[in-house]
Protein backbone atom coordinates (compact mmCIF):
# COMPACT_ATOMS: atom_id res chain seq x y z
CA UNK A 1 0.00 0.00 0.00
CA UNK A 2 1.75 3.43 -1.03
CA UNK A 3 1.25 6.04 1.19
CA UNK A 4 1.96 9.07 -1.24
CA UNK A 5 4.21 11.97 0.77
CA UNK A 6 3.05 15.23 -0.29
CA UNK A 7 4.79 16.25 -3.61
CA UNK A 8 4.85 20.01 -3.90
CA UNK A 9 5.32 22.35 -6.62
CA UNK A 10 6.53 21.32 -10.53
CA UNK A 11 9.51 22.56 -10.46
CA UNK A 12 10.25 20.91 -7.19
CA UNK A 13 14.33 19.70 -8.11
CA UNK A 14 13.95 16.80 -6.14
CA UNK A 15 10.49 15.74 -5.32
CA UNK A 16 9.62 13.25 -2.88
CA UNK A 17 9.15 9.74 -3.95
CA UNK A 18 6.32 7.76 -2.65
CA UNK A 19 7.47 4.92 0.10
CA UNK A 20 6.30 1.29 -0.55
CA UNK A 21 6.18 0.29 3.51
CA UNK A 22 5.07 -3.12 2.11
CA UNK A 23 7.97 -3.43 -0.20
CA UNK A 24 10.50 -2.55 2.68
CA UNK A 25 8.48 -4.95 4.97
CA UNK A 26 8.91 -7.66 2.61
CA UNK A 27 12.58 -7.30 2.12
CA UNK A 28 13.20 -7.51 5.64
CA UNK A 29 11.04 -10.66 5.66
CA UNK A 30 13.22 -12.03 3.45
CA UNK A 31 16.45 -10.76 4.85
CA UNK A 32 15.37 -12.85 8.00
CA UNK A 33 14.78 -15.68 6.03
CA UNK A 34 18.42 -15.78 4.36
CA UNK A 35 19.69 -15.31 7.77
CA UNK A 36 17.80 -18.08 8.98
CA UNK A 37 19.17 -20.01 6.46
CA UNK A 38 22.54 -18.88 6.96
CA UNK A 39 22.40 -20.06 10.42
CA UNK A 40 20.77 -23.67 9.84
CA UNK A 41 23.15 -24.23 7.14
CA UNK A 42 26.35 -23.36 9.43
CA UNK A 43 24.52 -25.81 11.78
CA UNK A 44 23.98 -28.14 9.70
CA UNK A 45 27.84 -28.03 8.16
CA UNK A 46 29.06 -28.13 11.63
CA UNK A 47 26.90 -30.29 13.49
CA UNK A 48 28.96 -33.90 11.43
CA UNK A 49 32.30 -32.06 12.65
CA UNK A 50 31.85 -31.60 16.21
CA UNK A 51 29.72 -35.22 16.20
CA UNK A 52 33.27 -36.37 14.43
CA UNK A 53 35.42 -34.86 17.22
CA UNK A 54 33.54 -35.99 20.10
CA UNK A 55 32.99 -39.64 18.70
CA UNK A 56 36.97 -39.52 18.43
CA UNK A 57 37.23 -38.55 21.63
CA UNK A 58 34.77 -40.43 23.33
CA UNK A 59 35.83 -43.68 21.88
CA UNK A 60 39.47 -42.47 21.73
CA UNK A 61 40.07 -41.01 24.90
CA UNK A 62 41.78 -43.49 26.86
CA UNK A 63 44.87 -42.84 24.46
CA UNK A 64 44.73 -39.39 24.49
CA UNK A 65 48.15 -38.99 26.72
CA UNK A 66 51.43 -38.93 26.23
CA UNK A 67 52.66 -41.89 26.26
CA UNK A 68 50.48 -42.50 23.15
CA UNK A 69 52.34 -39.81 21.08
CA UNK A 70 55.59 -40.47 22.40
CA UNK A 71 56.45 -43.99 21.42
CA UNK A 72 56.47 -46.21 18.51
CA UNK A 73 53.69 -49.04 17.99
CA UNK A 74 54.92 -52.82 19.56
CA UNK A 75 52.74 -55.67 20.09
CA UNK A 76 50.60 -58.15 18.03
CA UNK A 77 49.20 -57.30 15.98
CA UNK A 78 51.67 -54.17 15.54
CA UNK A 79 50.01 -51.53 17.60
CA UNK A 80 48.03 -53.03 19.79
CA UNK A 81 50.90 -51.82 22.36
CA UNK A 82 52.62 -48.82 22.32
CA UNK A 83 51.62 -45.50 20.40
CA UNK A 84 52.06 -43.32 17.16
CA UNK A 85 55.40 -41.71 17.18
CA UNK A 86 56.29 -43.29 14.12
CA UNK A 87 53.38 -41.36 12.16
CA UNK A 88 53.92 -38.56 13.87
CA UNK A 89 57.00 -38.26 12.61
CA UNK A 90 56.47 -39.52 9.38
CA UNK A 91 54.08 -36.63 8.69
CA UNK A 92 56.77 -34.15 9.78
CA UNK A 93 58.87 -35.84 6.90
CA UNK A 94 56.14 -35.48 4.55
CA UNK A 95 54.65 -32.25 5.22
CA UNK A 96 58.37 -30.68 4.70
CA UNK A 97 59.65 -32.29 1.66
CA UNK A 98 56.34 -32.11 -0.06
CA UNK A 99 56.44 -28.57 1.51
CA UNK A 100 60.51 -27.28 0.21
CA UNK A 101 59.25 -28.59 -3.07
CA UNK A 102 55.83 -27.23 -3.99
CA UNK A 103 56.47 -23.86 -1.61
CA UNK A 104 58.59 -22.82 -3.80
CA UNK A 105 56.59 -24.10 -7.10
CA UNK A 106 53.16 -22.74 -6.63
CA UNK A 107 54.29 -19.24 -5.64
CA UNK A 108 56.92 -19.13 -8.50
CA UNK A 109 54.04 -20.57 -10.90
CA UNK A 110 51.28 -18.25 -9.59
CA UNK A 111 53.93 -15.13 -10.29
CA UNK A 112 54.37 -15.84 -13.62
CA UNK A 113 50.59 -16.36 -14.42
CA UNK A 114 50.02 -13.15 -12.75
CA UNK A 115 52.88 -10.80 -13.64
CA UNK A 116 54.73 -12.25 -16.19
CA UNK A 117 53.22 -14.75 -19.11
CA UNK A 118 51.57 -13.78 -22.10
CA UNK A 119 47.81 -13.73 -21.57
CA UNK A 120 47.01 -16.52 -24.88
CA UNK A 121 49.86 -18.93 -22.99
CA UNK A 122 47.99 -18.25 -19.59
CA UNK A 123 44.49 -19.10 -19.86
CA UNK A 124 45.96 -22.35 -21.30
CA UNK A 125 48.22 -22.69 -18.20
CA UNK A 126 45.41 -21.48 -15.67
CA UNK A 127 43.07 -24.01 -17.39
CA UNK A 128 45.93 -27.06 -16.53
CA UNK A 129 46.88 -25.52 -13.66
CA UNK A 130 42.70 -26.06 -12.36
CA UNK A 131 42.68 -29.67 -13.89
CA UNK A 132 45.64 -30.24 -11.91
CA UNK A 133 43.68 -29.54 -8.81
CA UNK A 134 40.71 -31.69 -9.89
CA UNK A 135 42.75 -34.84 -10.63
CA UNK A 136 41.60 -37.54 -8.12
CA UNK A 137 44.82 -38.16 -5.36
CA UNK A 138 44.70 -42.25 -6.46
CA UNK A 139 45.89 -40.86 -10.01
CA UNK A 140 48.74 -38.98 -8.11
CA UNK A 141 49.81 -42.15 -6.44
CA UNK A 142 49.79 -44.18 -9.35
CA UNK A 143 52.54 -41.16 -11.40
CA UNK A 144 54.22 -40.72 -8.20
CA UNK A 145 55.16 -44.42 -8.23
CA UNK A 146 56.09 -44.56 -11.83
CA UNK A 147 58.02 -41.48 -11.87
CA UNK A 148 60.34 -42.06 -7.81
CA UNK A 149 58.98 -45.23 -7.53
CA UNK A 150 59.99 -47.75 -10.27
CA UNK A 151 62.85 -48.12 -11.73
CA UNK A 152 61.15 -47.31 -15.04
CA UNK A 153 60.06 -43.83 -15.47
CA UNK A 154 62.36 -40.76 -14.98
CA UNK A 155 65.12 -42.72 -13.46
CA UNK A 156 64.54 -42.04 -9.63
CA UNK A 157 64.79 -45.24 -8.07
CA UNK A 158 63.51 -43.57 -4.41
CA UNK A 159 62.10 -46.60 -3.74
CA UNK A 160 58.52 -46.84 -0.90
CA UNK A 161 60.28 -43.85 0.92
CA UNK A 162 59.59 -40.43 1.96
CA UNK A 163 60.91 -38.99 -0.31
CA UNK A 164 58.76 -40.61 -3.23
CA UNK A 165 55.77 -40.02 -1.05
CA UNK A 166 56.63 -36.52 -0.19
CA UNK A 167 57.25 -35.70 -3.87
CA UNK A 168 54.09 -36.61 -5.06
CA UNK A 169 52.19 -35.21 -2.27
CA UNK A 170 53.82 -32.27 -3.60
CA UNK A 171 52.39 -32.68 -7.05
CA UNK A 172 49.21 -32.14 -4.97
CA UNK A 173 49.99 -29.47 -3.17
CA UNK A 174 51.82 -26.90 -6.04
CA UNK A 175 48.46 -26.21 -7.98
CA UNK A 176 46.64 -25.25 -5.19
CA UNK A 177 49.39 -22.59 -3.92
CA UNK A 178 49.73 -21.45 -7.64
CA UNK A 179 46.26 -20.46 -7.74
CA UNK A 180 45.52 -19.04 -4.86
CA UNK A 181 49.33 -17.00 -5.00
CA UNK A 182 47.82 -16.06 -8.23
CA UNK A 183 44.66 -14.91 -6.65
CA UNK A 184 45.97 -13.42 -4.20
CA UNK A 185 48.50 -10.99 -6.79
CA UNK A 186 44.78 -10.10 -8.84
CA UNK A 187 43.73 -8.45 -6.11
CA UNK A 188 46.05 -6.07 -5.47
CA UNK A 189 45.36 -2.79 -5.93
CA UNK A 190 46.91 -2.00 -9.76
CA UNK A 191 48.11 1.36 -8.23
CA UNK A 192 50.97 -0.54 -6.06
CA UNK A 193 52.73 -2.42 -9.10
CA UNK A 194 52.12 0.88 -11.60
CA UNK A 195 53.53 3.11 -9.12
CA UNK A 196 56.48 0.43 -8.39
CA UNK A 197 56.92 0.29 -12.21
CA UNK A 198 56.80 4.07 -13.23
CA UNK A 199 59.55 4.58 -10.37
CA UNK A 200 61.93 2.68 -12.81
CA UNK A 201 61.29 -1.12 -10.89
CA UNK A 202 62.23 -3.89 -12.93
CA UNK A 203 59.03 -6.29 -12.60
CA UNK A 204 61.10 -8.41 -9.78
CA UNK A 205 62.01 -5.74 -7.89
CA UNK A 206 58.46 -4.58 -8.07
CA UNK A 207 57.60 -8.03 -6.97
CA UNK A 208 59.94 -8.43 -4.68
CA UNK A 209 59.40 -5.56 -2.68
CA UNK A 210 55.59 -4.60 -3.00
CA UNK A 211 53.66 -7.19 -4.78
CA UNK A 212 55.28 -10.00 -2.55
CA UNK A 213 54.08 -7.91 0.34
CA UNK A 214 51.11 -7.07 -0.09
CA UNK A 215 49.82 -10.86 -1.20
CA UNK A 216 51.07 -12.66 1.56
CA UNK A 217 48.32 -13.20 2.98
CA UNK A 218 46.80 -14.88 0.00
CA UNK A 219 49.72 -16.85 -0.37
CA UNK A 220 49.67 -18.35 3.52
CA UNK A 221 46.25 -19.51 2.69
CA UNK A 222 47.48 -21.66 -0.04
CA UNK A 223 49.91 -22.99 1.73
CA UNK A 224 48.05 -24.01 4.65
CA UNK A 225 45.33 -25.07 2.06
CA UNK A 226 47.58 -27.25 0.15
CA UNK A 227 48.85 -28.92 3.70
CA UNK A 228 45.44 -29.56 4.84
CA UNK A 229 44.71 -31.41 1.60
CA UNK A 230 47.67 -33.59 1.55
CA UNK A 231 48.14 -34.40 5.42
CA UNK A 232 45.00 -36.54 4.97
CA UNK A 233 45.92 -38.63 1.55
CA UNK A 234 46.47 -41.96 2.03
CA UNK A 235 46.02 -43.00 -1.72
CA UNK A 236 49.12 -41.14 -2.71
CA UNK A 237 50.82 -42.43 -0.41
CA UNK A 238 49.72 -46.41 -1.36
CA UNK A 239 51.89 -46.69 -4.03
CA UNK A 240 54.86 -44.20 -2.98
CA UNK A 241 55.74 -44.38 1.01
CA UNK A 242 53.34 -47.06 1.84
CA UNK A 243 53.48 -47.03 5.64
CA UNK A 244 56.60 -47.88 8.50
CA UNK A 245 55.66 -49.38 11.75
CA UNK A 246 59.32 -47.79 12.74
CA UNK A 247 61.39 -45.03 11.97
CA UNK A 248 62.91 -44.47 9.08
CA UNK A 249 66.42 -45.05 8.37
CA UNK A 250 66.81 -42.51 5.57
CA UNK A 251 64.38 -40.69 3.19
CA UNK A 252 64.70 -43.15 0.31
CA UNK A 253 65.25 -46.96 -0.57
CA UNK A 254 64.71 -49.59 2.21
CA UNK A 255 64.08 -47.89 5.14
CA UNK A 256 63.09 -44.84 3.64
CA UNK A 257 59.77 -44.93 4.02
CA UNK A 258 57.72 -43.65 6.72
CA UNK A 259 54.29 -43.54 9.32
CA UNK A 260 51.51 -41.71 8.43
CA UNK A 261 48.33 -40.89 10.30
CA UNK A 262 46.22 -41.07 7.89
CA UNK A 263 47.82 -44.50 6.68
CA UNK A 264 47.93 -45.76 10.07
CA UNK A 265 44.22 -44.74 10.55
CA UNK A 266 43.14 -46.19 7.25
CA UNK A 267 45.31 -49.44 8.47
CA UNK A 268 44.00 -49.89 11.75
CA UNK A 269 40.47 -49.37 10.69
CA UNK A 270 41.15 -52.64 8.70
CA UNK A 271 42.58 -54.95 11.78
CA UNK A 272 40.24 -57.17 13.12
CA UNK A 273 41.34 -55.72 16.67
CA UNK A 274 39.13 -54.10 18.69
CA UNK A 275 42.42 -51.67 20.50
CA UNK A 276 43.92 -50.67 16.75
CA UNK A 277 40.17 -49.42 16.57
CA UNK A 278 40.54 -47.51 19.39
CA UNK A 279 43.66 -46.11 18.84
CA UNK A 280 42.28 -45.28 15.39
CA UNK A 281 39.99 -43.33 16.67
CA UNK A 282 42.44 -41.37 19.21
CA UNK A 283 44.93 -41.21 16.12
CA UNK A 284 42.27 -38.97 14.56
CA UNK A 285 41.90 -37.16 17.55
CA UNK A 286 46.10 -36.55 17.20
CA UNK A 287 45.36 -35.76 13.22
CA UNK A 288 42.82 -33.10 14.10
CA UNK A 289 45.35 -31.46 16.68
CA UNK A 290 48.00 -31.68 14.30
CA UNK A 291 46.17 -30.23 11.62
CA UNK A 292 45.04 -26.99 14.28
CA UNK A 293 48.81 -26.59 15.11
CA UNK A 294 49.81 -25.97 11.88
CA UNK A 295 46.93 -23.90 11.05
CA UNK A 296 47.75 -21.47 14.08
CA UNK A 297 51.11 -21.73 13.75
CA UNK A 298 51.01 -20.36 9.84
CA UNK A 299 48.70 -17.63 11.10
CA UNK A 300 51.55 -16.94 13.57
CA UNK A 301 54.18 -17.07 10.77
CA UNK A 302 51.78 -14.81 8.30
CA UNK A 303 51.13 -11.84 11.51
CA UNK A 304 55.02 -11.99 12.50
CA UNK A 305 56.26 -11.27 9.09
CA UNK A 306 53.24 -8.52 8.20
CA UNK A 307 54.13 -6.84 11.24
CA UNK A 308 58.09 -7.22 10.84
CA UNK A 309 58.56 -7.21 7.14
CA UNK B 1 69.62 24.25 -34.03
CA UNK B 2 69.35 26.12 -30.17
CA UNK B 3 65.81 26.09 -30.64
CA UNK B 4 65.64 22.45 -31.13
CA UNK B 5 68.00 21.42 -28.46
CA UNK B 6 65.94 23.13 -25.48
CA UNK B 7 63.16 20.59 -26.45
CA UNK B 8 63.10 17.65 -23.91
CA UNK B 9 59.65 15.71 -25.04
CA UNK B 10 58.36 15.44 -28.46
CA UNK B 11 55.40 14.29 -28.97
CA UNK B 12 54.60 13.52 -33.18
CA UNK B 13 51.14 12.65 -34.47
CA UNK B 14 50.33 10.17 -31.33
CA UNK B 15 47.44 8.36 -31.64
CA UNK B 16 45.98 5.98 -29.07
CA UNK B 17 43.52 3.36 -29.03
CA UNK B 18 41.59 1.83 -26.10
CA UNK B 19 40.57 -1.57 -28.28
CA UNK B 20 38.64 -0.09 -31.17
CA UNK B 21 37.75 3.16 -28.97
CA UNK B 22 39.93 6.02 -30.77
CA UNK B 23 41.19 8.12 -27.87
CA UNK B 24 43.98 10.34 -28.65
CA UNK B 25 43.78 11.93 -32.05
CA UNK B 26 47.12 12.96 -33.90
CA UNK B 27 48.34 15.12 -30.86
CA UNK B 28 51.50 16.94 -31.89
CA UNK B 29 52.93 19.09 -29.35
CA UNK B 30 56.45 19.77 -27.60
CA UNK B 31 57.74 20.16 -23.64
CA UNK B 32 60.72 22.56 -23.26
CA UNK B 33 63.42 21.91 -20.33
CA UNK B 34 63.23 23.24 -17.41
CA UNK B 35 59.51 24.62 -17.86
CA UNK B 36 56.47 23.81 -16.34
CA UNK B 37 53.59 23.33 -19.19
CA UNK B 38 50.14 22.58 -17.58
CA UNK B 39 47.47 20.18 -20.01
CA UNK B 40 43.62 21.37 -19.20
CA UNK B 41 40.79 19.76 -20.58
CA UNK B 42 36.99 18.44 -19.41
CA UNK B 43 37.25 14.97 -17.02
CA UNK B 44 37.31 12.23 -19.60
CA UNK B 45 39.41 13.79 -22.47
CA UNK B 46 42.26 11.78 -22.07
CA UNK B 47 44.84 13.59 -20.30
CA UNK B 48 45.53 11.03 -17.84
CA UNK B 49 46.24 8.79 -21.08
CA UNK B 50 47.97 10.91 -22.47
CA UNK B 51 50.51 11.45 -19.58
CA UNK B 52 50.78 8.07 -19.60
CA UNK B 53 51.92 7.34 -22.90
CA UNK B 54 54.88 10.08 -22.26
CA UNK B 55 56.45 6.78 -19.61
CA UNK B 56 54.96 4.05 -21.23
CA UNK B 57 52.50 3.50 -18.45
CA UNK B 58 49.79 2.22 -20.86
CA UNK B 59 51.91 -0.61 -22.29
CA UNK B 60 50.41 -3.17 -19.35
CA UNK B 61 46.86 -1.72 -20.33
CA UNK B 62 45.18 -4.41 -22.16
CA UNK B 63 43.87 -3.92 -25.84
CA UNK B 64 45.56 -0.22 -26.24
CA UNK B 65 47.47 0.97 -28.93
CA UNK B 66 49.62 3.75 -29.83
CA UNK B 67 50.79 4.92 -33.55
CA UNK B 68 53.11 8.24 -33.76
CA UNK B 69 56.35 9.06 -31.88
CA UNK B 70 57.22 10.40 -28.77
CA UNK B 71 60.59 11.68 -28.86
CA UNK B 72 62.66 12.41 -25.13
CA UNK B 73 66.42 13.94 -25.80
CA UNK B 74 65.90 13.05 -29.27
CA UNK B 75 65.02 9.45 -29.17
CA UNK B 76 61.74 7.59 -29.79
CA UNK B 77 60.47 6.15 -26.32
CA UNK B 78 58.55 3.83 -28.38
CA UNK B 79 61.67 2.09 -30.28
CA UNK B 80 62.35 -1.47 -30.15
CA UNK B 81 65.80 -0.66 -28.36
CA UNK B 82 64.58 1.62 -26.16
CA UNK B 83 64.63 0.15 -22.22
CA UNK B 84 61.55 0.83 -20.72
CA UNK B 85 62.88 0.20 -16.92
CA UNK B 86 65.83 2.60 -17.51
CA UNK B 87 63.02 5.50 -19.53
CA UNK B 88 60.59 5.38 -16.36
CA UNK B 89 64.19 5.63 -13.89
CA UNK B 90 64.40 9.29 -15.95
CA UNK B 91 60.90 10.34 -15.58
CA UNK B 92 58.94 11.02 -12.30
CA UNK B 93 55.40 10.30 -11.97
CA UNK B 94 52.34 11.50 -9.43
CA UNK B 95 49.14 9.34 -10.20
CA UNK B 96 45.69 10.89 -10.21
CA UNK B 97 44.89 8.92 -7.03
CA UNK B 98 47.33 8.60 -4.45
CA UNK B 99 49.24 5.47 -4.35
CA UNK B 100 51.75 5.09 -1.79
CA UNK B 101 53.28 1.40 -1.61
CA UNK B 102 52.32 -1.17 1.35
CA UNK B 103 55.17 0.41 3.33
CA UNK B 104 56.54 2.66 5.87
CA UNK B 105 56.41 6.41 5.35
CA UNK B 106 60.09 6.59 5.32
CA UNK B 107 60.98 3.06 2.97
CA UNK B 108 58.20 4.74 0.45
CA UNK B 109 60.72 7.48 -0.55
CA UNK B 110 63.79 5.22 -0.13
CA UNK B 111 62.43 2.90 -2.49
CA UNK B 112 63.29 4.68 -5.16
CA UNK B 113 67.11 5.30 -4.26
CA UNK B 114 66.89 1.15 -3.30
CA UNK B 115 66.17 0.74 -6.91
CA UNK B 116 68.63 2.70 -8.31
CA UNK B 117 71.53 0.60 -6.13
CA UNK B 118 71.62 3.47 -3.62
CA UNK B 119 73.04 1.72 -0.19
CA UNK B 120 74.10 4.20 1.92
CA UNK B 121 71.76 5.03 5.04
CA UNK B 122 72.97 8.17 5.89
CA UNK B 123 72.83 9.57 2.24
CA UNK B 124 68.58 7.95 2.37
CA UNK B 125 67.85 9.32 5.83
CA UNK B 126 68.80 12.57 4.50
CA UNK B 127 67.40 12.23 1.07
CA UNK B 128 64.28 10.90 2.38
CA UNK B 129 64.21 14.52 4.89
CA UNK B 130 64.74 16.86 2.47
CA UNK B 131 61.76 15.16 -0.04
CA UNK B 132 59.31 15.28 2.52
CA UNK B 133 60.41 18.94 3.01
CA UNK B 134 59.82 20.14 -0.13
CA UNK B 135 56.19 18.17 -0.08
CA UNK B 136 55.61 20.47 3.15
CA UNK B 137 54.87 17.06 4.84
CA UNK B 138 57.66 16.46 7.26
CA UNK B 139 56.72 18.16 9.94
CA UNK B 140 53.50 15.77 9.97
CA UNK B 141 55.12 12.76 10.07
CA UNK B 142 58.68 13.68 11.20
CA UNK B 143 57.58 11.18 14.44
CA UNK B 144 56.07 8.42 12.35
CA UNK B 145 58.65 7.70 9.46
CA UNK B 146 58.25 4.33 10.45
CA UNK B 147 54.38 3.85 10.33
CA UNK B 148 52.65 2.56 7.56
CA UNK B 149 51.53 5.19 4.92
CA UNK B 150 48.45 4.04 5.00
CA UNK B 151 48.25 5.50 7.88
CA UNK B 152 48.06 8.49 6.25
CA UNK B 153 45.22 10.82 4.92
CA UNK B 154 44.45 11.28 1.77
CA UNK B 155 46.44 14.85 1.25
CA UNK B 156 49.19 12.92 3.16
CA UNK B 157 49.64 10.17 1.17
CA UNK B 158 49.41 12.43 -2.07
CA UNK B 159 52.21 14.81 -1.21
CA UNK B 160 54.30 11.38 0.13
CA UNK B 161 53.54 10.25 -3.44
CA UNK B 162 54.98 13.78 -4.70
CA UNK B 163 57.88 13.24 -2.26
CA UNK B 164 58.45 10.08 -3.78
CA UNK B 165 58.85 11.15 -7.14
CA UNK B 166 61.17 13.78 -6.84
CA UNK B 167 63.58 11.40 -4.60
CA UNK B 168 65.37 10.13 -7.94
CA UNK B 169 66.21 13.11 -9.65
CA UNK B 170 64.61 12.42 -12.67
CA UNK B 171 64.56 14.99 -15.85
CA UNK B 172 61.02 14.57 -16.07
CA UNK B 173 58.29 14.92 -13.98
CA UNK B 174 54.47 13.87 -14.44
CA UNK B 175 52.19 14.85 -12.25
CA UNK B 176 48.24 14.08 -12.66
CA UNK B 177 46.44 16.71 -10.60
CA UNK B 178 49.02 16.46 -7.74
CA UNK B 179 47.36 19.10 -5.30
CA UNK B 180 43.58 17.68 -6.28
CA UNK B 181 43.26 16.04 -2.87
CA UNK B 182 44.74 19.22 -1.14
CA UNK B 183 43.66 22.52 1.08
CA UNK B 184 44.89 25.67 0.26
CA UNK B 185 48.03 25.82 2.08
CA UNK B 186 49.44 22.25 1.30
CA UNK B 187 48.70 23.03 -2.61
CA UNK B 188 50.41 26.52 -2.19
CA UNK B 189 53.54 24.46 -1.35
CA UNK B 190 53.27 22.00 -3.78
CA UNK B 191 52.83 24.75 -6.24
CA UNK B 192 56.24 26.13 -4.84
CA UNK B 193 57.57 23.12 -4.95
CA UNK B 194 56.83 22.82 -9.26
CA UNK B 195 58.10 26.49 -9.45
CA UNK B 196 61.80 25.26 -7.66
CA UNK B 197 62.09 22.06 -9.39
CA UNK B 198 61.96 23.33 -12.96
CA UNK B 199 65.09 24.49 -12.88
CA UNK B 200 66.14 21.07 -12.78
CA UNK B 201 63.01 18.90 -14.28
CA UNK B 202 60.86 19.23 -17.40
CA UNK B 203 57.37 19.43 -15.41
CA UNK B 204 54.43 18.32 -17.13
CA UNK B 205 51.22 18.61 -14.61
CA UNK B 206 47.30 17.66 -15.33
CA UNK B 207 44.97 20.03 -13.48
CA UNK B 208 41.85 20.93 -13.31
CA UNK B 209 42.30 24.01 -11.44
CA UNK B 210 42.63 26.84 -13.57
CA UNK B 211 43.73 29.59 -11.55
CA UNK B 212 46.88 27.18 -10.21
CA UNK B 213 47.57 26.19 -13.49
CA UNK B 214 48.02 29.93 -14.76
CA UNK B 215 50.07 30.71 -11.45
CA UNK B 216 52.67 27.96 -12.40
CA UNK B 217 53.01 27.43 -15.84
CA UNK B 218 54.96 28.44 -18.75
CA UNK B 219 53.13 26.55 -21.40
CA UNK B 220 49.56 25.17 -21.48
CA UNK B 221 47.31 22.80 -23.65
CA UNK B 222 43.91 22.10 -23.80
CA UNK B 223 41.88 18.98 -24.39
CA UNK B 224 38.65 18.28 -25.67
CA UNK B 225 37.25 14.48 -26.54
CA UNK B 226 41.04 13.26 -27.20
CA UNK B 227 42.14 16.28 -29.66
CA UNK B 228 44.77 18.96 -28.59
CA UNK B 229 42.51 21.96 -29.50
CA UNK B 230 45.08 24.72 -28.22
CA UNK B 231 48.89 24.77 -27.24
CA UNK B 232 50.34 28.06 -26.22
CA UNK B 233 53.33 30.20 -24.09
CA UNK B 234 50.58 30.36 -21.00
CA UNK B 235 50.89 34.50 -21.30
CA UNK B 236 48.77 33.93 -24.21
CA UNK B 237 46.92 30.57 -23.69
CA UNK B 238 45.27 32.33 -20.56
CA UNK B 239 44.88 35.89 -21.73
CA UNK B 240 43.86 35.77 -25.22
CA UNK B 241 43.14 32.08 -26.46
CA UNK B 242 42.62 31.44 -30.05
CA UNK B 243 39.84 28.96 -29.77
CA UNK B 244 36.87 29.61 -28.79
CA UNK B 245 36.32 26.48 -26.73
CA UNK B 246 39.55 26.97 -24.91
CA UNK B 247 38.27 30.47 -23.81
CA UNK B 248 35.13 29.14 -23.11
CA UNK B 249 37.17 26.39 -20.54
CA UNK B 250 38.92 28.61 -19.03
CA UNK B 251 36.01 31.01 -18.13
CA UNK B 252 34.65 27.89 -17.00
CA UNK B 253 31.35 28.35 -19.29
CA UNK B 254 31.91 24.03 -19.91
N1 LIG C 1 41.79 1.12 -19.39
C1 LIG C 1 40.85 1.73 -20.14
N2 LIG C 1 40.15 1.01 -21.03
C2 LIG C 1 39.21 1.60 -21.80
N3 LIG C 1 38.90 2.90 -21.75
C3 LIG C 1 39.56 3.67 -20.87
C4 LIG C 1 40.57 3.13 -20.01
N4 LIG C 1 41.07 4.12 -19.26
C5 LIG C 1 40.39 5.22 -19.62
N5 LIG C 1 39.49 4.97 -20.58
C6 LIG C 1 38.60 5.94 -21.22
O1 LIG C 1 39.38 6.93 -21.84
C7 LIG C 1 38.81 8.21 -21.66
C8 LIG C 1 39.85 9.17 -21.11
O2 LIG C 1 40.28 8.76 -19.84
P1 LIG C 1 41.35 9.61 -19.03
O3 LIG C 1 41.55 8.93 -17.75
O4 LIG C 1 42.54 9.80 -19.89
O5 LIG C 1 40.59 10.98 -18.84
P2 LIG C 1 41.05 12.30 -18.07
O6 LIG C 1 41.11 13.37 -19.07
O7 LIG C 1 42.27 12.05 -17.29
O8 LIG C 1 39.82 12.55 -17.11
P3 LIG C 1 39.80 13.10 -15.60
O9 LIG C 1 39.99 14.55 -15.67
O10 LIG C 1 38.44 12.73 -15.12
O11 LIG C 1 40.89 12.38 -14.87
C9 LIG C 1 37.60 8.02 -20.76
O12 LIG C 1 36.44 8.11 -21.55
C10 LIG C 1 37.74 6.65 -20.20
O13 LIG C 1 36.50 6.05 -20.07
MG1 LIG D 1 42.68 11.84 -15.33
Amino acid sequence: MAELANIKKDDDPMPVFPINRGYIKRKKFYNGIAVFLAVMAFIIGAFPVFHIIYKAVALGHEYLNWRFISTLPTGFPIGAQGGILNAIIGDVYLVVIASIFAVPLGIGSGLYLSLFGKKRTNTFLRLLNELMIGIPSVVWGIVGFYVFSTNAGLGFHFGFSALAGGLTLGFIMTPIIALLTEQAINRIPSGYIEGALAMGATKWQATKSVIIKAALGGIFTGILLGIMNIIGQTAPLLFTNYYNTGMPTGITGPGGAVGDLAMLIFIYIHEPSKILHVKAEAASVVLLCFIFAIDLGLRLINYLTRKFL
Amino acid sequence: MAEQDEIKVNVKNLNFYYGNYHLLKNINLYFKKNSVCTLLGPSGCGKSTFLRTLNRMNDYTEGAKLTGEVLIDGKNIYDKSVDVVELRRNIGMVFQSPNPFPKSIFDNIAFGLKIHGIKNREFIAERVEKCLRYAGLYDEVKDKLHKSAFSLSGGQQQRLCIARAIATNPSILLMDEPTAYLDPASASIILDLITTFKKYYTIIIVSHNIQQAGRISDYSGFFLDGELIEFDEAGNFFTRPKDKRTENFITSRY
